[in-house]
């Protein structure tokens, strides 16, 4: 349904996308992560037609967006960060307008206007001043107004911003419902709403995907060290140090550290540790355990710990700007 | 058509929920009304609205600059051309759009000076000719239509209406002196002189105000309005590479 083939976009020096594809098929929900900068606004403006790609090319439900443009964008439904509006007009209004910018006739158009109004919960505020409402309410203005055309593609960009907890639970709920028959991108900087909401992640970093997968793919992807809790107790005189050098032998154990999180019967000789294996190196509970076993350790809680999607973000963030930095110090090595 | 008649019709309906709109139409009929009664109810003089129309041209070169500050410049600062741009819309669609609704706008600002048409009707003696009062209000329509396209063009090059309306205002005065002032000074190669002569506004509403329609006067108001225009939309769509 959206089929993006290497595209990249510079302003003068700067290159703000570069060789970005994606292919995201009709009821998929993907999330585009990514830090301040990394491009993820310059690759919508690009899917959306607001701005064209150097290079490579977008298209929309099979038509192109470079030769095909209008009938690319009557696919469309899109919402901008901050959702820009017309203060002056009323949401009905300017629902009214849209539609006739999308070919909808009358009556279709007041059918539409009534049920996107309804559907984002702004029916109550449909004839007051835009310029009035609140900020959670202009923004379900802009939502309801990008799904008026019952578009097949809908493209959001930090669609909760402004909402308080009631209404992110709301709008979550209508993202869910809306994504059952089409295509959606969601922009967002809440790694957790996109946890919920996504049923696939693209993270952008410097321009570049360096991760795409379903949440669960990217946390427990290939590569991505596993690590433990361990609890145990062992007698006082031999101290936790002990069974900290005793398990740093197990094979596939990059680091053991002290939880910052003790405990409560610590003083009992209970001990938490946080053990992370080196990349690759798969399950390593049995082979803990059993060295736990064989020191005399008396083990009450050995967990796998699953990363967050956040730790995972932040990883691949540090990942990707250490690269050119050690690109960098190579080139200068050579020079 | 339908969305370009959507975008004129929305820019109307916003000038007329702005007081910008209202206080724009207010001045103009003020003034217009002023001249009116200061230039042209003067008894024993002709019942002609000669003198109204020479004057309400030079008004237009401050009026039509804030009518069309906002047509494109607070799309840019607001955002909301990036809605617009995700529309099934062409960019010569919205600017032709912009241009419409200020068109209109500015017939609806023109509107109530029929009033003092109507005034003169009863008062004067003899009754006025309708024909120079015809042809200067189709004179006033086409300045003010070429002053828009400018502004027009102006609007789309900056985000701030602020730089639009002052960008129009001195591109306007530089016509207006390149025009007349200009080829009178001696140094100035006859070529030349007349060349800038005819881009000149207000020798052209002279003669329409007489009732005389020249299809060169329409055709240079017109072409001249296109012209703006179309560099209006290729400057909107220039933004799309920047």
């Amino acid at each position: 349904m959206i089929l993006v083939r290497e595209i990249s976009k510079s302003f003068g020096r700067v290159r703000a996308v570069r060789g970005v594809s994606l292919e995201l098929p009709t009821g998929q929900v993907a999330g585009l992560l990514g830090p301040n900068g990394a491009g993820k606004t310059t690759t919508i403006r690009m899917i959306t037609g607001v701005l064209p790609p150097d290079t490579g090319s977008v298209s929309i439900a099979g038509a192109d967006m470079g030769s095909q443009s209008i009938r690319a964008r009557r696919q469309i439904g899109y919402l901008p960060e901050s959702a820009p509006l017309y203060p002056e007009m009323t949401p009905l209004g300017y629902l009214d307008y849209r539609g006739k910018l999308f070919g909808l006739d009358r009556r279709a158009l007041r059918r539409a206007a009534q049920k996107s109004l309804d559907r984002c919960r702004v029916g109550a505020m449909a004839r007051r001043r835009i310029g009035a409402l609140s900020k959670g309410y202009r923004q379900r203005v802009g939502l309801a107004s990008a799904m008026l055309h019952d578009p097949p593609v809908l493209i959001l960009d930090e669609p909760t911003n402004g909402l308080d907890p009631g209404q992110i639970r709301e709008t979550r709920s209508l993202m869910r419902e809306l994504a059952q028959d089409r295509t959606m991108l969601i922009c967002s900087h809440i790694l957790p709403e996109i946890e919920r909401t996504c049923d696939r992640v693209i993270v952008m970093v410097a321009g570049q995907i360096r991760g795409d997968g379903t949440p669960d793919e990217l946390i427990s992807g290939p590569g991505a060290p596993a690590r433990y809790t361990l609890e145990f107790r062992t007698n006082p005189s031999a101290g936790a140090s002990f069974g900290v050098s005793r398990l740093s032998t197990v094979a596939g154990v990059a680091s053991i550290a002290l939880d910052d999180r003790q405990p409560d019967d610590a003083s009992k000789g209970w001990t938490r540790l946080l053990i992370e294996g080196e990349p690759a190196s798969g399950d390593l509970r049995e082979a803990l355990g059993g060295a736990a076993a064989d020191v005399g350790l008396f083990v009450r809680e050995l967990t796998r710990r699953r990363r967050s999607l956040e730790e995972v973000f932040v990883s691949l963030v540090d990942e990707a700007q250490q690269t050119p930095n050690e690109q960098a110090l190579r080139g200068g090595a050579q020079a | 058509m339908r969305a370009t008649l959507a975008i004129a019709s929305r820019e109307v309906g916003s000038l007329l929920r702005l007081p910008v709109g209202w206080v724009v139409i207010a001045l103009f009929t003020f003034l217009s009304a002023v001249i009116f009664v200061n230039g042209t109810l003067i008894p024993g003089q002709p019942a002609t609205m000669r003198y109204f129309f020479a004057s309400a041209s030079w008004m237009l070169i401050p009026v039509a600059p804030a009518i069309s500050m906002r047509l494109l410049s607070e799309e840019l600062r607001s955002g909301t051309i990036e809605v617009l741009r995700t529309a099934p819309v062409s960019d010569s669609a919205v600017v032709w759009g912009k241009y419409l609704g200020g068109v209109a706008f500015l017939g609806l600002m023109l509107a109530p000076t029929l009033a003092l048409v109507g005034v003169l009707v009863v008062v004067g003696d003899p009754k006025p000719d309708p024909g120079p009062i015809i042809t200067g209000y189709i004179a006033l329509g086409l300045v003010g239509m070429l002053y828009l396209s400018i502004g027009l063009l102006a609007s789309s090059l900056t985000s701030s209406q602020t730089l639009a309306f002052l960008g129009t205002l001195m591109f306007l005065a530089l016509m207006m002196v390149l025009s007349s002032v200009v080829p009178g000074a001696g140094s100035v190669p006859e070529p030349l002189a007349r060349a800038l002569v005819s881009i000149g506004v207000q020798a052209r509403v002279r003669d329409m105000t007489k009732g005389v329609i020249d299809t060169g006067d329409v055709a240079f108001f017109l072409a001249g309005s296109a012209w703006f225009t179309l560099l209006a939309s290729a400057a909107l769509s220039s933004r799309r590479w920047r």
